[in-house]
Order: C-alpha cells, then sequence, then structure tokens
C-alpha cells in the first residue's frame, strides 16, 4: 500500500479550514500543521475556508472569516481560498465574493447552512458565482441523528442540490463531504443518474465506510467527484485508496476535475 | 500487525462487503496484518448474545490462531457472568465487549462482569459507536457514548483494563493507567494527535485497529505510519501492546 499519493496526481484537497486563534487572527499554527500534514500524504493544494454555523453571521463576521483565509493564502501558496458569506445579506455578500474573488484571487465561495442551496434566497450568490465562473461549495449532509437534525435544520442533502441545478442552471455546485453527514447511501440513491456538468461532490469526511467512494463514483460519474478531506487527512487519502481506482480515475478525482472546474473562471 | 478492531456477522442497516468471516481474514492478510480481536455483530442483537458468541467459536476455528475471540456480553440479561466463564475458559476468548446502548442498560449495571473480567485477566472492551451516529437508522442508539462513562468506569475498577474503540481521546485531565485507546478515529499527520497521545499514555496504551469491515483498513495503516514515533513505539501500538493486552 502507498503512503502518499504520487506528485504526478497534482493532489488538490479542495475542502479544508483554517480557523482563528485565541487573539482573532489566523491561527498560524494550525495553518502550518494543516500544511505540513498535507505534505506528508502527498496533497499539494488545499482549498481552504472558514465558514460560521450561527444561524445569521453578520456581514463584518464573515468579512473577517475571509481575512483570515487571505492572510492564510499569503502563508502559503499552496493554500487555495474559498470565500464564506451569508446570505442574509445579500448585498454584502456579494460584494464579498467581489472583493475575495476578483481582489484576492480566491478560487471558489463557500456556503454553510444557513440556507438549503435551493432556496430563493441564494440567487443573488448563485448570479455572482455564476458571473464569475467559479464554484460553490456547499456544506451538506443526510443526518440522521436528533443532535444533528436540531442543529442543523437547514443542511442540504441531495435533493437539494437536484433542486439547486434546475433552479440556478449557470452554477457550478460542489456537494460537500459525502463522508462528513450522514445517509451516504440516501445521497447517492438520490443522485443516480445525474447528467448535470455543474453538478461535483467531493469524497471529505471522517466516514470511512466500505465502499463510500466506490459507490460515489459509481452513482455520479468519475467526472464529477473530487478529492477532500475536510481535515481528516488520512480518511480521505485512505478511502480513495479503498476505491482502488485506476489510474485515470485518480487522475480526473485528485486534480482533473478541479481544473476543469477552473477552467471556467471568467475573471482572471 | 495486530488489529483490536474488527467483527464479522450481519449488519442489518447497510449492506457490508467482506463481513463474513473467509473474506475479513483475506482482506486483513492483503495488509500483511497477521492476527485480529474480532467480535460477532450479532451479539448487539440477539436477545442472548452468548449465541453470538458460540456462532464466532465455530467460524474461528479454520484460522489457527489468527483471530483472538471477543465475547459479547449483555450484563442485563440471564447468565452472564456465566456466558463470560465459559467464553474465556472453553471458548478461549480474550477479551469481553460491552454495549450498553445496544444492550439498553446503564454501564453501572456491568460491575460484576467487569469485576470478573478482571478476576480473569482479560479487558473490557467499549466502542464509543459502532457506524458514525450521523447515518444512524432509526433503530440504532441516538448518540454515541463517549469518553466520559469509560473514564467513570476506569476509575471504579481500578483493576479492570479499558479499551476504548471507535472514539477520540479529547479529555482534560490525566488519563486513568487502565485505559488503552484504538486507533482509528483519531488524527495522525494533521496536528499529531496520535502522536501526542502515544506521548502521553505510552506506546503500550495505544492500539492498532481498523473497525474492518464496517470501515476500509487503509486509513489507519496511513494514521500509524504517519505519526512521529520511534519504529519501536510503532511496534508496541501495531500489534506488541495488544498482544499482550490479551495474553497471546
Amino acid at each position: 500500500m502507498i503512503t502518499r499519493l504520487p506528485e504526478e496526481l497534482c493532489c488538490v484537497d479542495m475542502h479544508n479550514h483554517v480557523d482563528a486563534g485565541p487573539d482573532g487572527k489566523l491561527d498560524s499554527a494550525k495553518a502550518q500543521a494543516l500544511l505540513d500534514g498535507t505534505v506528508r500524504l502527498g496533497i499539494m493544494k488545499i482549498g481552504i475556508s472558514r465558514p460560521m454555523s450561527n444561524e445569521t453571521v453578520k456581514p463584518d463576521e464573515f468579512r473577517h472569516s475571509n481575512d483570515l483565509v487571505i492572510d492564510a493564502m499569503a502563508m502559503s501558496e499552496r493554500f487555495i481560498g474559498f470565500c464564506f458569506v451569508d446570505p442574509h445579506f445579500p448585498e454584502e455578500a456579494v460584494a464579498e465574493i467581489e472583493r475575495c474573488i476578483v481582489k484576492h484571487g480566491m478560487a471558489g465561495i463557500k456556503l454553510y447552512h444557513q440556507f438549503f442551496i435551493c432556496d430563493d434566497a441564494q440567487k443573488p450568490l448563485m448570479d455572482k458565482a455564476a458571473e464569475l465562473g467559479v464554484p460553490i461549495l456547499m456544506h451538506a449532509g443526510k443526518c440522521t441523528d436528533p443532535a444533528t437534525i436540531a442543529a442543523q435544520p437547514r443542511i442540504s442533502h441531495a435533493g437539494h442540490f437536484l433542486e439547486a441545478l434546475a433552479k440556478f442552471p449557470d452554477t457550478i455546485l460542489i456537494q460537500a463531504h459525502i463522508g462528513g453527514g450522514g445517509d451516504w447511501e440516501w445521497n447517492l440513491r438520490t443522485l443516480e443518474g445525474v447528467t448535470s456538468n455543474n453538478y461535483y461532490i467531493d469524497i471529505s469526511g471522517s466516514v470511512i465506510d466500505q465502499g463510500i467512494v466506490r459507490r460515489t463514483i459509481e452513482a455520479v460519474g468519475v467526472d464529477r467527484v473530487l478529492f477532500a478531506t475536510d481535515m481528516s487527512l488520512e480518511e480521505g487519502v485512505g478511502k480513495l485508496l479503498a476505491a482502488d481506482p485506476t489510474r485515470e480515475e485518480f487522475m480526473k478525482i485528485c486534480s482533473g476535475n478541479w481544473k476543469r472546474i477552473v477552467s471556467r473562471r471568467r475573471m482572471r | 500487525m495486530f488489529d483490536i478492531n474488527t467483527t464479522t456477522g450481519h449488519w442489518p442497516f447497510r449492506s457490508i462487503p467482506g463481513q463474513r468471516i473467509a473474506e475479513l481474514y483475506e482482506y486483513m492478510r492483503g495488509f500483511e496484518i497477521d492476527g485480529a480481536a474480532i467480535t460477532n455483530t450479532h451479539g448487539l442483537f440477539y436477545m442472548n448474545a452468548q449465541d453470538a458468541n458460540i456462532e464466532l467459536a465455530e467460524a474461528m476455528k479454520p484460522y489457527d490462531g489468527f483471530f483472538a475471540g471477543v465475547a459479547s456480553i449483555n450484563p442485563a440479561y440471564a447468565a452472564a457472568e456465566r456466558d463470560l466463564e465459559l467464553c474465556v475458559q472453553k471458548l478461549g476468548f480474550r477479551a469481553i465487549r460491552l454495549t450498553p446502548l445496544y444492550h439498553n442498560y446503564p454501564l453501572e449495571q456491568a460491575g460484576e462482569v467487569i469485576r470478573l473480567s478482571s478476576e480473569l485477566g482479560i479487558p473490557v472492551i467499549i466502542p464509543n459507536e459502532i457506524v458514525n451516529f450521523r447515518q444512524k437508522h432509526w433503530m440504532e442508539p441516538p448518540a454515541p457514548l463517549g469518553l466520559d462513562p469509560v473514564l467513570q468506569l476506569c476509575r471504579t475498577y481500578p483493576s479492570a483494563n479499558f479499551i476504548f474503540t471507535e472514539g477520540t481521546a479529547a479529555h482534560d485531565g490525566e488519563y486513568p493507567s487502565n485505559l488503552y485507546f484504538e486507533l482509528s478515529r483519531l488524527r495522525s499527520s494533521y496536528g499529531g494527535v496520535l502522536t501526542e497521545l502515544i506521548r502521553n499514555v505510552g506506546a503500550d496504551h495505544v492500539l492498532f485497529g481498523t473497525g474492518a469491515p464496517f470501515k476500509s483498513a487503509e486509513s489507519s495503516l496511513l494514521k500509524l505510519h504517519h505519526c512521529d514515533i520511534t519504529d519501536e513505539e510503532r511496534q508496541m501500538v501495531g500489534g506488541t501492546a495488544a498482544k499482550m493486552l490479551l495474553h497471546l
């Protein structure tokens, strides 16, 4: 068994995070630990964001979160920024997307569970993402336990994504962590036969159930599967290896599909 | 390599590849794992869990000592202590597994069984959860067990040894010396959680485990490979510690 992904894969972990330290500034030690840890496993680039799980996140708060990401991007070119906003504040959110993507070179938008992905409140953000040609990475899951259901009443599942694909046909959507949020089989059964070129799913999360990545490839097609860890580094690499991908599948999941997303960016 | 955390038998809520013992054996050997502690998943669901232990003993026979039996004991059911004695003395089992959330009893009720395990010199394995709680079937427990009740048991029964599987080691105070951790849910490369735990409790108190066949084995192997410990410590975590604990 290999213990790190080969360099030729140019592996991108497109779903990860940085955080604030006790002083409110970027926790650079933690960011460095992420850089070091990913190197060990052969992960070259790391998509980072700093989402907040509050019911409502004020503009000052999401701007501060994104400043941390900008600081991390300055710390290492290996970091790829994702801009977090809350659709409760559409004007400020769109302006913040403009700032992060255009001015600071972030690669995508990160949304959390403030609204379902298919909610009309997302429209200004979806339109902006489509205009810029950048993807929206959405926190997702089909959780079945009472605590998560109570804590995250608007977490998006696969059904919400299918609805969003129809409602916002020009926007690239990435469903987060098939292994991080509940009944992954339900999500995959719901997604079977998805044909949209705007739909992607990432394999991150701590769940490493036997067959989870292979079943994901079978359900949505290898062209829609993205490598990611969401901080569970060995789990991410381990479950990818467990799927026993062909070289072509490895290439697509680790970097090829992400490159295809990036190539659609309109704002250079 | 010795895996402290494997199971065989049918899981009713999801189709799991490789749940037959012959498949698990081949799977383990494919990773050059040369021994494993094993429990029968049926023991979670049978009213009379002892039947699951008898099934397991029979299933293990062709594998010539590769598997170390872990008895499913339900202290809330009839004859639990007799079952435990039979499992150890007649069937050669090396540990017991307690699953209070599946057998529906408070852990305090396991006192007699824990005392007897201690007398018999076998450890008590307590899983935090069987599958990740966020994907639970409606018939399964609503939440994981957590480390706190296991810490309490460690203090109440200092002569017994406890192995906490499928959980993290997050805890502010000192760890009791009779508590052992299985590593499959601990982070390694990112932040060095596993390395730190080994420094804290000792390499002989952290045990390699995969959770197969529920989970794929690769990530546990990566965790052990990438933690910053000496070769001697890696050998200890990779199997020596578990074998000592199980008297193998």
